[in-house]
């Protein structure tokens, strides 16, 4: 064989192998197209038929035995469970479940193989599952498989079901952050209920780990529940670690009691910047005009983050407003800078240029404009 | 006896979930039941149709729900308008009732309500 007839057979190859390609490419196309059609077809059966279970509680029809692996059966399930609320939640479980749909997704949970089969289980467990299926659930919040541990959580939050609490706190310590955080989403749908839980948690592990006691203490500012704020004073008082104090300084400004005033205040004046800066802004946030002495000293703080926070926690009270006012004139600098700047946030700069243009400016209005204008010209 | 017609009440929803839940649920509460799945269909019904209830999702594709309720009020379709919408948030239930609708619900919703409220735009 000479050159030319290699090259022509080399072309030909190249030519069936393309035709091969394009031809397995457009088929697997119709093939798939051809699924997603019946896929969405049996879906509208099912939500069909899962809709008449809700307004026919008596109805009689055959789901068939192998309904629990259709994902389209689970898909159209969840759209309905996201749908409604209320009693029409149970009538569906209840619905669903007469024809053992449940336990088929329970077997397929307890599974060793197909995480897919396994994820879509706990998926249909967590959606639409009564709180028989609970214990299930349970067993499943220590699972190898990250996603089905979220899921199992969320459907024990979503079923109320209380004594889960203390296994999802349990596990702060021994989960990534990702699935840490996706926990306590689902403790807030607890409630107060999840508090002491929580505390209970902080209290015994704050002196080992601080990513999740930190996690837990944030979860309580997500609460909101003021139960928290005395262990909370506790803690802050007792721990080491740094992002726990952070954490529970962060927390009780959110909380917002005046209790936590003299914690907050005692960390105000703390070696570490971050933890002066994050007090700054949690006695802003508790409301207690005690904190002013305290914030109007952090203008004069050595670290740009402790003078912004205190000049925008004086912003939120009318005498920290007057102070700021004043701390134009500080012989420091960098205060004047945190005031002026606080100022501006809070609208004083709009105020007093509308002010001078109705001719009607006070004192303050006039040395606050002058400020901002000296500090914009560039020197020559 | 004359047997009065059934009601007829147009749902709009361009979610396939919510339009067969409520045609199932209003068939089987007598109800003669009209589907549309976006905007300029819902619309184009509303008007030409005569429907005693319209069942209408905020957001839909083609035109808002409040846009609709708007054109037909300009053009004197006077036909009670029950908003149904995820969005939760007062300013749109103000605005809902502001542009003419008699009711608003957020989704998710209670199908209980959701028919005792159709029902009580009927009295007997």
């Amino acid at each position: 064989m000479n050159g030319i007839e290699l090259l022509r057979i080399a072309v030909l190859v190249v030519y069936i192998v393309s035709g091969l390609l394009l031809s397995s490419l457009i088929v697997g196309k119709r093939i798939h197209q051809r699924r997603q059609l019946a896929h969405y077809r049996r879906r509208a059966k099912y939500l069909a038929l899962l809709s008449r279970g809700l307004t026919t509680p008596d109805l009689r029809v055959d789901l068939g035995p192998r309904v629990a692996e259709d994902q389209a059966f689970l898909d159209a399930l969840i759209d309905i469970r996201t749908s409604v609320i209320g009693p029409e939640s149970d009538e569906l479980a209840t619905f669903v479940g007469r024809f053992g749909v449940m336990e088929g997704y329970a077997r397929r949970l307890r599974g060793r193989l197909f995480v897919t089969r396994r994820l879509r289980a706990a998926v249909a467990l967590a959606e639409v599952a009564d709180d028989s299926f609970a214990p299930v659930l349970m067993d499943h919040l220590g699972d190898r498989e990250p996603e089905i541990r979220i899921q199992a959580a969320r459907g024990l939050a979503r079923m109320h079901w209380t004594p889960a609490i203390d296994a999802i706190v349990d596990r702060f310590s021994v989960e990534n952050p990702w699935v840490r955080s996706r926990f306590e989403d689902t403790l807030l749908s607890f409630g107060s209920k999840a508090t002491w839980p929580l505390i209970a948690y902080i209290r015994v592990n704050h002196r080992f780990e601080s990513p999740g006691s930190a996690a837990a203490i944030r979860t309580l500012a997500n609460l909101g529940d003021r139960d928290a704020v005395t262990p909370l004073i506790d803690i802050l008082g007792r721990a080491s670690d740094i992002e726990i104090k952070l954490a529970a300084i962060e927390t009780l400004g959110v909380l917002g009691v005046p209790l936590a005033f003299e914690s907050l205040e005692k960390m105000f004046t703390a070696e570490d910047w971050r933890l002066r800066a994050k007090a700054a802004t949690a006695l802003a946030k508790v409301g207690d005009p005690r904190s002013l002495p305290a914030l109007s000293s952090g203008l004069i703080d050595s670290n740009w983050w402790v003078r912004r926070n205190a000049a925008q926690g004086l912003s939120r009270y009318p005498e920290g407003i007057r102070r700021l006012h004043a701390a134009i004139r500080s012989a420091f600098p960098f205060a004047r800078d945190a005031a002026a700047e606080a100022l501006a946030d809070a609208g004083e700069v709009i105020a007093a240029r509308q002010r001078i243009e109705e001719g009607v400016p006070t004192d303050e209005d006039l040395e606050l404009i002058e400020f901002i204008q000296s500090e914009l010209v560039v020197p020559g | 006896m004359n047997q009065a017609a059934p009601k007829r009440i147009l749902v709009a929803d361009d979610s396939d979930t919510i339009t067969t839940l409520l045609e199932t649920a209003l068939t089987a509460g007598g109800y003669e039941v009209l589907i549309a799945r976006n905007g300029f269909d819902t619309y184009e019904l509303g008007k030409s149709e005569n429907v005693d209830l319209v069942i209408l999702d905020h957001l839909m594709p083609g035109l808002l729900g409040l846009e609709i309720i708007e054109r037909w009020r300009s053009e004197g379709i006077e036909v009670p308008v029950i908003v149904l919408s995820g969005v939760d948030d007062d300013r749109t239930v103000v605005s809902s009732l502001e542009v003419g609708a008699v009711d608003f619900i957020r989704k998710p919703f209670r199908l209980n309500e959701l028919m005792a409220r159709v029902k009580q735009r009927f009295p007997l």
